[in-house]
């Protein structure tokens, strides 16, 4: 009965099909039941941070460069400024290392470009590798039109045409208005929060660094969906995509009006370009305002910005004259003979000194065992006398009457000691040294004293101190805070913050005392006798001033400052610091040639200059003075 | 046991009915309503994943193909299956002359010689494989079933079995040659009276995975290292699964709305029509709607289990048998390809992914399980 027997059989299998179908389903059951729960991890647990990433995927932005803010002078002429560049972009996942060859050969690209390059690749291939970024910026337009024209060779790059910074004057105001460089991986990860990108440009030095935060504007941005190539994607069916707005307007910085004038400075720093290494600083002295100033040698801003190789860097940093340091205010110096006001001034104020007691030099000046030389001997020497022909034993005399702590109160008070205030370029405090200061680091000696005295030994000061000390004696003791900013404006011509005169201190000195020096000071340059007279004295107008020849304290031998004709490590400091017009006084001055030689025959000529540009055209001449009602 | 079948399926008049009522007569309708629903959302997915792109010419020959497999369903579903019977081993044969062919005759796709030329139309042998090898083991499963074949025979007929799945393993297809393996050793699983030594030739062959290493080309090898650590290299073999595994999560709950898919939209992901049509439905549908799809998968496996469980016949079981593993592993495996729980080894998902022959196999197979449904009456 094959039939019966292959139902029976039939129904066998079926039971057996039926047994283990069980399990079948239990494993579909199961299989299934662990797809859902991934769906659900992904879907619902992870959901939110997937929705983002995706999200992030499709939204890439630009940013729009902000037009930086100008830096200007009191007559609004332009020191830093905006020209168009152009800039070099690319994707840094679409520049392998076949790629950047390529690139380098074509485009002849040097060690340092290259350099510039495989760093900001790198920094973009940890972020955001399929963003444009900054590959190279302001090049030559012979450049950019090989990257427009071979764009079959160089598919990874385009130009952009920005903003970029620019020093119309060139080297001028270099120090103090500063230049821009590209902002370091530290500094980027400190400031990514305030809109930075990892190739921008930072003010780095001087009023572009210091005042930052206003001349660089507020960067725009553009967001728009992208492809998984980084393709652009336009169309309404990516509005949604994008949270908050497509685009927002970059806006421009502030411009930063300065209380220079340029024309002055552009004719100091050419009068100090003959000299191998000097500072001036003109000061307004009935406001504080400064109207110059200027240290050299300096450095070109324009090269700085971007344009700086490793050689020439190098070269820059191996010289003896140290052109990044900013000689008006970083630096010190022993100020020699301007300094003796302070001696003079000390003594006065304690009555320990007529104007009219004589005192005799005889050229020298013994303390103890050493013996102290005077520039002549000089005989019986009166206070203007001994400031006209800068006798230094008259002084010495002096600072043995009044102690060297009551000359450190005297040149404090004149601000010597303590920062200007100006705040810019590591504003240097010098040093006022007292006797406990001696004590501290070693034993006081009556001889600290009288090197105090005629400003040499270990007092050493600023050119911007001294300035600001000359226009108190100017303006009948007033001490300013020096003032380099007259204001900020918007770059729609609104003004921001508007900078006033600031008076520091009055200091405490008579008006007769100061009446005294400042005769004195007329006789150095108007006298027969005086030591700035044979050089300095003006046929335009009269003026008031003090000579000063600074000995060098470290006599080291460097025979290797070559072509440097006038700059020696050993020879002394010259310094001219006035004030004029003699009466009534407007601007003051101080002249700093470093190892520039002597005081009157080097530095007396250039403050001579200075004031002579300052007044030409404007000064009414005697005969006018005597017209007037 | 029969009044249970009786509760699941209806019985009709069997007298009196004119030839197109004949032809209907026991016709599987929720099978049919299943499948359109599949293939029907697949479409639709498809719409979505191709629309506006180069690509979206695929979705016409998707149409094409869809077709095409409706009418080999029906096909099939009127022709009795038991008269393919005779006909099984001269399909194997054929298929494995179409595996060679590919190796031999066909230039290399991706580094892989998987397709059949003709003209327009590329054929892959190795979907009808699993066809081919489903139809040759239910004939060998009822022909010792029925003792008329001696133990020689049944030896030369495994090792017949075994070796489309070498070729295509050799072509090489790891995903489709470890499918026709899981195809097989559930129909063995489910259907053959003593199953100890079917596990013990699986344990060896576990054993022999390290073995199988070796032989890898660099590129599986790469492909099986980016799954098990998918954070080494984002740009590289993990970077499809990263994306596909971001699409799918993005989704969240309720999705982004029909063609609103934004990593499909922008190509994040690679050859998402093929590998990855769920990511671009779960990214659009969401939660709800990939557990949806599921359960309509589940339903389908489920249904033609029972319809195994009543077939008449041992070649009948085995075919819904081998037609539900099919489908259950093809599904079970691309979806934790795409979530990123195994590797991409190029499992398409029935009748969602893009491909001609993977629908037309799935459509044929379905169509046998139609035609073993209807024919459960009959003796």
């Amino acid at each position: 009965m094959p039939l019966i027997d292959g139902h029976k059989k039939n129904s066998q299998s079926l039971m057996l099909v039926r047994e283990r179908l069980r399990y079948l389903i239990a494993i579909v059951f199961i299989a299934f039941a662990i797809l859902v729960s991934r769906l659900w991890q992904l879907q619902v647990v992870r959901g939110e941070e997937y929705f983002r990433q995706t999200r992030r995927n499709v939204v890439d932005t630009r940013m729009l460069p902000s037009v930086r803010g100008k830096i200007l002078d009191r007559n609004l002429e332009p020191i830093a400024d905006n020209r168009p560049a152009f800039n070099l972009y690319g994707k840094a996942g679409d520049i392998d290392e076949e790629a950047f060859e390529r690139i380098s050969r074509v485009l002849e690209l040097t060690a340092d470009e290259r350099e510039k390059m495989q760093a900001r690749i790198e920094t973009a291939h940890k972020r955001k590798r399929r963003s444009a970024i900054l590959l190279l910026e302001d090049q030559s337009r012979d450049r950019a039109s090989m990257v427009k024209q071979e764009s079959h060779l160089l598919p990874e790059l385009y130009v952009r045409d920005e903003p970029y910074r620019y020093y119309p004057h060139g080297r001028a105001l270099a120090h103090l208005v500063g230049y821009m460089n590209q902002i370091t991986a530290a500094e980027f990860d400190e400031r990514e929060a305030e809109g930075y990108q990892s190739t921008d440009l930072v003010g780095r030095y001087g009023l572009e660094r210091s005042w930052e935060s206003y001349l660089r504007g507020k960067r725009g941005i553009e967001r728009f969906v992208v492809n998984a190539r980084g393709e652009r994607i336009e169309g309404p069916d990516t509005d949604g995509l994008i949270e908050g707005a497509r685009f927002v307007p970059p806006v421009a910085g502030h411009n930063v009006i300065l209380t220079i004038d340029l024309a002055l400075q552009e004719h100091i720093e050419k009068l100090l370009r003959r000299r191998a290494a000097g500072a001036v600083a003109v000061i307004e002295v009935n406001s504080g305002r400064i109207l110059a100033l200027a240290s050299t040698p300096s450095f070109d801003p324009n090269v700085m910005t971007g344009h700086l190789t490793r050689e020439r860097e190098a070269q820059m940093l191996s010289d003896p004259r140290k052109p990044f340091i900013d000689k008006t205010l970083r630096q010190y110096y022993p100020p020699g003979s301007t300094y003796k006001f302070v001696t003079g001034l000390a003594a006065l104020k304690e009555s320990l000194v007529s104007a009219e007691e004589p005192l005799s030099c005889t050229g020298v000046h013994k303390q103890g065992h050493r013996v102290f030389r005077c520039t002549s001997a000089h005989q019986k020497v009166d206070f203007q006398e001994a400031i006209q022909h800068s006798c230094n034993v008259y002084f010495w005399k002096l600072s043995e009457r009044v102690g060297i702590d009551s000359m450190a109160q005297m040149a404090r008070d004149f601000g010597f000691g303590e920062p200007t205030g100006l705040g810019l370029n590591g504003d240097a405090a010098g040093r006022v040294p007292t006797k406990q200061w001696y004590e501290e680091r070693d034993t006081f000696k009556i001889g600290h004293t009288l090197n105090a005295a005629t400003g040499q030994g270990d007092v050493e000061v600023s050119v911007l101190q001294l300035a600001m000390a000359y226009a108190a004696i100017a303006n009948g003791r007033k001490l300013f805070v020096p003032l380099l900013v007259d204001r900020v404006e918007s770059a729609s011509g609104d003004v921001v913050v508007q900078y006033e005169p600031q008076l520091r201190r009055l200091v405490d000195v008579s008006d007769e005392s100061l009446e005294i020096v400042k005769q004195g000071m007329w006789r150095v340059v108007n006298e027969v006798g005086g030591t700035a007279y044979d050089y300095a004295r003006s046929d335009m107008l009269e003026y008031s001033g003090k000579t000063g020849t600074a000995q060098v304290k470290s006599m080291r031998r460097r025979d290797d400052d070559e072509n440097l004709k006038d700059w020696h490590p050993d020879r002394d400091h010259a310094w001219f610091a006035g004030y004029a017009p003699a009466k009534n006084p407007e601007i003051a001055f101080v002249v700093l040639l470093e190892h520039g030689g002597s005081g009157g025959k080097h530095a007396g000529p250039v403050g001579k200059a200075i004031v002579e540009a300052y007044f030409e055209g404007r000064v009414p001449t005697t005969e006018d003075k005597g017209e007037t009602p | 046991m029969r009044r249970k079948a009786a509760t699941l399926l209806i019985p009709g008049p069997r007298v009196g009915r004119s030839r197109w009522r004949t032809a209907f007569a026991d016709f599987d309708w929720v099978l049919l309503f299943l499948v359109a629903i599949i293939a029907g959302l697949g479409l639709l997915n498809l719409y979505s994943a191709t629309y506006a792109t180069a690509h979206s010419v695929k979705f016409t020959q998707q149409i094409m193909w869809v077709a095409l497999g409706t009418l080999s369903y029906f096909l099939f579903s009127m022709i009795d299956y038991r008269s393919l019977r005779r006909w099984t081993w001269v399909a194997h044969v054929g298929v494995i002359f179409g595996i060679l062919a590919v190796r031999f005759f066909f230039e290399a796709v991706k580094g892989s010689q998987r397709w059949i030329m003709l003209g327009p139309i590329r054929i892959q042998p190795t979907e009808l494989a699993k066809l081919a090898v489903i139809l040759s083991l239910a004939r060998l499963l009822q022909d010792w079933d029925e003792q008329i074949i001696d133990k020689r025979t049944v030896a030369y007929s495994i090792a017949a079995l075994i070796l489309p799945v070498l070729l295509v393993a050799w072509q090489p297809d790891l995903g489709s040659a470890s499918l026709l393996g899981l195809i097989i050793l559930s129909m063995s699983l489910m259907l053959v009276q003593t199953i100890w030594p079917i596990i013990v030739t699986m344990l060896t062959g576990l054993a022999a995975l390290p073995l199988l290493w070796e032989r890898m080309h660099s590129y599986q090898q790469g492909r099986v290292l980016a799954f098990l650590d998918p954070g080494a290299d984002p740009t590289g073999a993990a970077w499809q699964t990263s994306q596909s595994v971001k699409a799918i999560g993005s989704g969240q709950i309720s999705g982004k709305g029909f063609m609103e898919a934004t990593q499909n939209h922008f190509n994040f992901l690679p050859e998402h029509w093929t590998d990855f049509p769920f990511s671009v439905w779960a990214e659009e549908w969401g939660f709800l709607g990939s557990v949806g799809l599921l359960m309509v998968f589940l339903l389908l496996i489920l249904w033609i289990a029972n319809v195994g469980l009543h077939a008449k016949g041992k070649f009948g079981q085995a075919i819904c048998v081998g037609v539900a593993a099919m489908i259950f592993f093809h599904t079970v495996v691309n979806i934790l390809m795409v979530t990123g729980w195994a590797p991409v080894v190029g499992v398409p998902l029935p009748l969602i992914s893009y491909g001609g022959s993977s629908v037309l196999t799935i459509m044929t197979g379905l169509g046998l399980v139609s035609s073993v449904s209807k024919r459960r009456r009959e003796i």
